[in-house]
């Protein structure tokens, strides 16, 4: 330690020792913030994984704007569109190419009897927009048979399928999986299953001129928020949405409309408050601990700003090593949950946030140790 | 010797109205450089008040204070107080006062590295300082490792850093035995005379006495006598 303490300096040095000198409360200190980045990273990491659950399909397509049936809030559920809008929607200028989703609950009885409810994905098979992604098994040409289907394997066991080839009833018509992808998942926990869009129209009943969705793809160099506004004129009663905001809208229909957000939202900011609570406590117990040395430091002549360094580094380390833990602990939990159809993510953006919340945190419980430290008396140390 | 310290009328009241209480009235002292100052009384004399005063710790109720001629505004705030505490006076406590979860070097180099001495200077200096009064075989040591007398030294090292002018003891010897007591007040002795710092030591401890250079006498608050005893043990 000696040639590490030449290289730092004293308020860290002070700082260090300060904490590592009384281990049984460094370590509250740590499983305190180790709990709430733990608690925060989760629930954050929970909201952040079912936003993009909810908007996944409208994610992975690359098209440039959605039609959808009037009052549409999610792209889960939705009305149906006649296919004559198909075409004229393909009339206004800048739009190269104009595709069918469709999209509608449906029953699903498995091999051993029982019923779930899935929801019917058909897509136009020649230019893929819709199309499942992480396929694991199988082949999305498959689908072209009329029975066709592929499923994820999160919802395998729940909808009783254990092999390619194995055979069910959708809306008491035959099906049989042909391919099986890996992460899709659903919001309403109604498995995507994924099929071509005239398997998907026989599924639900849907008349041959009916879809749920109008996928555009525009013109290069086109206009998009001016070819929008052009559709949604021509259109008349539908919904035209850039694929941003309609994605956002699912995002807030789910989050936001049901509460889930805020539910998850709650919990990431009660594990804020509880780690500042425990920093805090414990921060502020070091402290008066050790006042008699901060007034020492005080009639040395140290400024305050010296004296704040040394309490805003105990709370930068507490943060530093609690930080690491609960990340490790995220981790854990995001590994566990990988094969569940509840998804943590944690994508870079998300692990700054959570180390900002963390300092943020520790900064705060460290501001009752700095208040008590401003009202030192550095007389006292005749005392 | 040069003048370091000038106070002119300086008094100290504690409270207000009824429950005021006047614990220095009236001190005019001069503090020199180069020689040792004791300051003596009986318990509740005002030694401490004084020791406050001079030592930028403690504002006057009245009178001024001048620090190398500069006098003290009456309402110089905390900060720059503790800036004039940083720049000309270093501190010896009774009870040593060391950082107990730093080792001996490391509690010098806090004091240099308040005082800004670059990170790379700071342990050199230390152990030089140690050095200085025989502590350079205990650096490494954690004050809980070292006797009295060793962590009074380390104490007045601590002080010495970034070279004050003035070094205030306040009873530096009262938890030391005998031998270890005379040990301490002759280095502070050899500190005053060597190297020109003014000294002031706060005591009751008769060994400390034939070290002093000059004997102040306090009384209820006054100063009684200033004297310069006609031989030193220097």
């Amino acid at each position: 330690m000696t040639e590490a303490a030449e290289r730092v300096s004293g308020t860290s040095l002070l700082a260090w020792r300060n904490l590592s000198h009384d281990r049984a409360r460094f370590v509250v200190t740590l499983v305190g913030v180790l709990f709430a980045v733990l608690l925060m990273g989760v629930e954050l990491g929970l909201l952040l994984g079912f936003a993009r659950t909810t908007s996944g399909l409208v994610d992975h397509t690359t098209a440039d704007l959605w039609i959808t049936p009037a009052g549409t809030t999610n792209v889960d559920i939705a009305g149906r569109l006649d296919e004559r809008r198909r075409f004229e929607a393909m009339s206004v200028p800048g739009v190269a190419q104009v595709d069918r989703l469709m999209m509608q609950f449906a029953f699903w009885r498995k091999p051993d009897g029982g019923t779930e409810s899935v929801s019917m994905v058909g897509f136009n098979l020649a230019n893929g927009q819709g199309a499942p992604w992480n396929l694991v098994k199988g082949s999305i040409a498959d689908l072209q048979q009329d029975d066709a289907v592929i499923i994820d394997t999160l919802y395998a066991r729940k909808l009783g399928v254990t092999a390619l080839g194995q055979t069910v009833e959708i809306n008491n018509r035959r099906a049989r999986v042909v391919g099986f992808t890996q992460g899709i998942r659903t919001f309403t926990q109604s498995p995507y299953v994924f099929t071509i869009h005239r398997n998907a129209q026989n599924f639900t009943f849907f008349r041959p001129d009916e879809t749920t969705y109008l996928l555009v793809k525009l013109r290069p160099g086109a206009d998009v928020e001016a070819t929008r506004l052009a559709l949604q004129a021509r259109l008349g009663r539908v919904d035209v949405w850039r694929a941003a905001d309609f994605a956002a809208q699912a995002q807030r229909y789910w989050l936001v409309t049901t509460g889930a957000g805020s539910a998850l939202l709650l919990a990431a900011l009660l594990g804020l408050v509880v780690g500042i609570v425990i920093v805090g406590q414990t921060l502020y117990a070091t402290t008066v601990d050790r006042l008699p040395e901060y007034a020492t430091l005080r009639a040395m002549g140290a400024p305050n700003r010296y004296l704040y360094a040394v309490i805003l580094k105990q709370a930068a380390i507490s943060a530093v090593f609690g930080f690491a833990g609960g990340m490790l602990m995220v981790w854990l939990v995001m590994l566990a949950s990988a094969g569940s159809t509840v998804a943590v993510a944690m994508p870079p953006g998300l692990i700054g946030v959570l180390a900002l919340l963390t300092a943020g945190m520790c900064a705060l419980g460290a501001l009752v140790s700095i208040r008590r430290v401003m009202r030192i008396d550095p007389t006292s140390v005749f005392q | 010797m040069n003048r370091v310290l000038t106070l002119a009328d300086v008094g100290v009241t504690y409270g207000r109205g009824a429950t005021a209480f006047a614990a220095l009235q009236g001190i005019n002292l001069d503090i020199a450089s180069g020689e040792m100052t004791l300051l003596l009384g009986p318990s509740g004399s005002g030694k401490t008040s004084l020791l406050q005063v001079m030592g930028c710790l403690l504002r006057a109720s009245c009178g001024s204070v001048q620090l190398f001629g500069q006098a003290l505004a009456r309402d110089v705030g905390a900060e720059a107080m503790a800036a004039l505490r940083l720049a000309h006076i270093g501190f010896v406590f009774q009870h040593y006062n060391l950082f107990p979860t730093l080792k001996a070097w490391e509690n010098v180099a806090v004091a240099l590295d308040i005082k800004q001495v670059p990170r790379a200077q700071q342990r050199e200096q230390a152990l030089a300082l140690l050095a200085r009064l025989g502590l350079a075989d205990r650096a490494g040591h954690y004050p809980s490792e070292l006797s009295g007398g060793q962590k009074q030294r380390v104490a007045i090292a601590r002080a010495l850093a970034g070279a004050p002018r003035i070094l205030l003891a306040d009873e530096p010897t009262a938890a030391l035995d005998g031998k270890t007591g005379q040990g301490v007040a002759a280095a502070l002795h050899e500190l005053a005379h060597r190297e020109g710092v003014a000294v002031v030591v706060v005591s009751h401890d008769p060994r400390v006495e034939p070290f002093g250079d000059r004997v102040l006498h306090l009384e209820d608050g006054r100063l009684v006598d200033d004297s310069r005893p006609s031989r030193s043990s220097a």
